[in-house]
């Protein structure tokens, strides 16, 4: 009799307590519906119907034409390398401080620093870059003057994939030396010393132990440095106006003038940018989910 | 000492202007189990990590199996090293850590998996192999490292502290294994300890280190019973000290303030009137009349701590308070505190501290 | 040698991430013909264009930051206090707005709260208004949230709210004069992150058509010469200023009780 009360009480206001409790969260779930779900939802039915509201593939068709094609394996491109290279140098930096030797005192201004390159993105870096790369830039003009070294007869040039990339990477890398610096520190030291001691090289510690543990980390970087090139519009457009067709720079056109001529275009347009950073970061949690079965 | 297995030379450490270890010197025989065993910051774990080479030392050597490896990096070596947070590769399962040093000596993937097997079933463990480390309780991790270090037949093992993240329980069984697989292995292996309980127990010999030095080498049972400095007598065994002045040198006569004690020929060199301290371990106290003994002091009951099996009792002579220890009888009920007692003893378990 | 290496990596990441800003800063000294001077800089801060779209994008920042906290701080604690279950829901939501571009976000508010819908927030400049701001609370709502949640993390949640309870407060009481005050560095930091991506925040302003910061500096780079080096390097000191804030507030805050590893 006493164990049966005991058994059946949790449960009953266990019942009647959880939806108050869930109801606390209405108010971020409302604002969360309203201004990202549903946006989102509407660009992805909106690709998938006609101006009167029924459904068609035609506008996800519609975006198989040569420039629109170009105009997304650029933008994958740039966003590919920028994140790729983004990585490679934010780690060096961030291992070169962490596990290098370097000062602790660069530590500190390092991560600050990171925090606001990460942060100087859009218009000011395009001007910043112009500035510097550009036809009169600092750089162009002392390697021109000074070096007999003339970058626009080496072919390269702001506006273009080489161009954008480096104008990423100074947002990119900064970001990878933010999220992979903590990472870096859980490395134990202990972990080193047991490979050591046990017969391992420096290569293979990395190899067989430091980078699979750091794995699940630089992926969750990857995909976000993606997603964050892919999506970046005010870097390109005030780099390039609009005279780099970048998938970003292309939907932007579109929505301001329509200027494509199909408003459904538009959706279409979105749509694919949504499933392409969707696809990137539904790798990455496949990916995760497999390295990370030795974690809790 | 010629059958030397592991030869530690005048080995000295600074790190910029503080010297961590200064001239440490301990020859260790093949097979045997040496304890270093200090507070932190003696220098203990810096020795350690000198021998497996994660530090370098300021000037000496340091000789295994007759070959200079003072300055050979640590994946040179070949010793085998188990450290306090097991340091378990996260990512390996249980199988792979055990088998890590193997692989990387570039085995034989069968070769590998028989080593490992056997290992797993020495340290009794062998249904563990695919598992990951977090799926393991902490002494389980350890007895894995312990595998993980033996797997590649090492010369040598280093134990730093494996046992003092463990629970209390799990700490002496672990011990109590290590020390059987030590044993049945025959390798020589330092272990560094900061609990002398841990140490007395499992070691051939204790190095009792202080300030970076070697304050006493020694089998367990001589460093409790005949601690040759004040910080061991301290540091190892509870000790109860009594202050008294010599009275007369020749005789070996030293005046307490509840009493006289004679010290046969222990007083050699000694001025009358000058300041001795002298150390009692508790065991060697009775209350009341001891068979054998020869001295008897009388006190008062100051306090009583009911341990268990053991009865903990203070009595105050004189100035000084004196614990000591009897044993729990049921129809024995224990002293009350204030009862006037006597306690005995025999001079010759004194300890004299200068 | 490692150590070699480390330094040539780092100096020559230095070198990339100083020259973009050295050439920046000279540019927008070199309006004057043949000499350095602060005329761009001049022209830039006497132009009503300009301090009509900072102030714009200066009161767009305050409501934001306004709004997120009031919004992320109770959802924030209430997930750590009753709902630990919705734990990785939240974080997922959180996280949403990395994944999907801002420009696709816009697009979408654009089509959802148009004129002729359900909720017709672009038919008025207010409107808009708060409709932009909307979307960059949502911008800035993963650094918010992270910051908050692990702000909550180095306090005791469960424990001092019953505390102030078993004193007699409410819900408001905790939250204001308890929580917040415990958690004030976080939200601070997130403030000040909030206000530097508001700042030079482009695409949403420029789509939503209101007259921001960003869309000024963007149209101003359009067509003058030394004007946008200027402007870039007043924006660049604003992100600075907002990051060295972050780390004044942090380092005067009273340290968390160390935890154990």
């Amino acid at each position: 009799m006493a164990s049966e009360t005991i058994r059946t009480a949790p449960a009953a206001s266990l019942r009647s307590r959880l939806p108050v409790n869930w109801l606390g969260l209405l108010p971020f779930a409302a604002f969360a519906l309203l201004f990202l779900i549903l946006p989102t939802m509407k660009i992805v039915i909106g690709a998938f119907q006609r101006p009167d509201g029924s459904f068609t593939f035609a506008n996800v068709a519609n975006l198989n034409t040569p420039s629109i094609l170009a105009a997304y394996w650029i933008s994958i491109r740039i966003s590919v390398a920028s994140a790729l290279l983004g990585c490679a140098v934010g780690f060096a930096m961030s291992a070169a401080v962490v596990l290098g030797g370097l000062p602790r005192f660069i530590r500190g201004p390092l991560l600050t620093f990171s925090g606001v390159a990460s942060n100087f993105a859009g218009v000011p870096l395009a001007f910043a870059f112009l500035a510097t790369l550009g036809p009169v830039g600092l750089v162009t003009v002392f390697l021109r003057t000074q070096l007999g070294i003339d970058l626009r007869l080496l072919g390269f040039n702001l506006l273009s994939f080489w161009g954008l990339t480096i104008t990423y990477l100074f947002f990119q890398i900064p970001l990878m030396v933010l999220i992979i610096t903590p990472a870096l520190d859980g490395l134990k030291r202990e972990w080193r010393e047991a490979a050591e001691i046990l017969g391992a090289t420096g290569g293979q510690y990395w190899r067989m132990v430091a980078l699979p543990i750091l794995f699940p980390s630089l992926l969750g970087t990857f995909a976000l440095l993606f997603a964050n090139a892919f999506g970046a519009v005010a870097t390109a457009i005030a780099l390039t106006g609009s005279s780099l067709s970048i998938a970003p720079i292309l939907l932007f056109a579109q929505i301001r003038g329509d200027v494509l001529g199909d408003p459904h275009l538009g959706y279409a347009l979105a749509f694919g940018m949504i499933v392409i950073t969707g696809v990137a970061n539904g790798i990455y949690i496949w990916l995760r989910a497999r390295s990370e079965r030795w974690l809790k | 000492m010629s059958e030397s297995f592991l030869s530690i030379r005048s080995v000295r450490k600074s790190f910029g202007a503080t010297t961590v270890v200064q001239d440490f010197n301990l020859d260790v025989a093949p097979g045997e189990f040496v304890s270093f065993l200090g507070p932190s910051g003696c220098g203990k774990t810096t020795v350690l990590r000198m021998v497996a080479g994660f530090e370098t030392p300021t000037s000496g050597a340091i000789v295994v199996a007759g070959k200079d490896v003072t300055r050979l990096r640590p994946n040179q070596r070949n010793i085998g090293m188990v450290f306090q947070s097991y340091a378990l590769f996260p990512n390996l399962t249980v199988a792979q850590n055990v088998g890590f040093g193997l692989k990387v000596a570039g085995m034989g993937k069968a070769d590998i998996d028989a080593r490992v097997k056997e290992m797993l079933a020495l340290i009794k463990l062998p249904e563990f192999g695919d598992r990951y480390p977090y799926q393991l309780s902490g002494g389980q991790q350890q007895r894995v490292a312990l595998a993980r270090a033996l797997a590649p037949k090492p010369k040598l093992l280093l134990l730093d502290e494996p046992l003092s993240a463990l629970d209390a329980k799990v700490r002496v069984s672990l011990r109590d294994e290590i020390r059987l697989i030590q044993k049945n292995l025959g390798i020589t292996t330092i272990f560094v300890t900061h609990d002398q309980e841990e140490a007395l127990s499992i070691s051939d010999r204790i190095v009792v280190m202080y300030g970076g030095k070697a304050e006493q080498v020694g089998a367990p049972f001589e460093i409790y019973n005949r601690p040759q400095t004040r910080f061991v007598a301290n540091f190892v065994g509870t000790l109860n000290v009594l202050e008294g002045t010599v009275s007369d040198a020749a005789a070996g006569k030293v005046a307490l303030a509840a009493g006289e004690i004679t010290l046969p020929g222990r007083l050699d060199g000694a001025r009358n009137g000058e300041a001795v301290s002298l150390a009692l371990r508790p065991e060697a106290i009775s209350l009341g009349e001891k068979a054998g003994a020869d001295t008897r002091l009388a006190g008062q009951i100051a306090d009583v701590h009911f341990l268990g099996s053991v009865i903990r009792v203070k009595v105050a002579v004189g100035d000084n308070v004196v614990s000591l220890d009897t044993f729990n009888s049921p129809s024995a009920p224990p002293p009350e505190i204030g009862q006037p007692t006597g306690i005995s003893f025999a001079a010759s378990d004194l300890l004299l501290l200068r | 040698m490692r150590r070699l290496w480390a330094w040539g990596a780092f100096l020559l990441g230095l070198l990339y991430f100083v020259l973009p800003l050295v050439g920046m800063t000279e540019f927008s000294l070199k309006m004057r013909r043949g000499e350095y001077s602060f005329d761009a800089y001049a022209k830039v801060l006497g132009d009503p264009r300009f301090q009509e779209t900072f102030s714009y994008s200066v009161v767009m920042a305050l409501f934001t930051i306004a709004f997120g906290v009031l919004l992320v701080v109770p959802t924030a604690y209430w997930v750590r206090l009753k709902v630990p279950r919705a734990r990785p829901w939240i974080e997922f939501v959180t996280l949403l707005p990395l994944v999907i571009p801002a420009i696709v976000i816009v697009f979408g508010y654009i089509r959802l709260y148009n004129t002729s819908s359900w909720l017709p927030l672009t038919g008025s400049a207010t409107g808009t208004n708060v409709l932009l701001m909307f979307g960059y609370a949502t911008l800035a709502l993963p650094y918010m949230y992270r910051a908050v949640d692990t702000g909550l993390r180095t306090i005791d949640v469960a424990t001092l709210t019953e505390a102030a309870q078993s004193l007699g407060a409410g819900w408001g009481t905790i939250l204001a004069r308890v929580i917040l005050p415990n958690v004030l560095v976080a939200v601070l930091s997130g403030a000040f992150l909030t206000f530097a991506i508001v700042i030079g925040e482009f695409t949403m302003a420029a789509l939503l058509n209101r007259p921001a910061f960003g869309p000024y500096m963007q149209l101003l780079g359009a067509n003058r010469a030394y004007e946008p080096a200027a402007l870039a390097v007043i924006s660049f000191s604003i992100t600075w200023l907002c990051m060295g804030l972050i780390q004044i507030v942090s380092r005067l805050a009273p340290k968390p009780p160390s935890q154990p590893n």
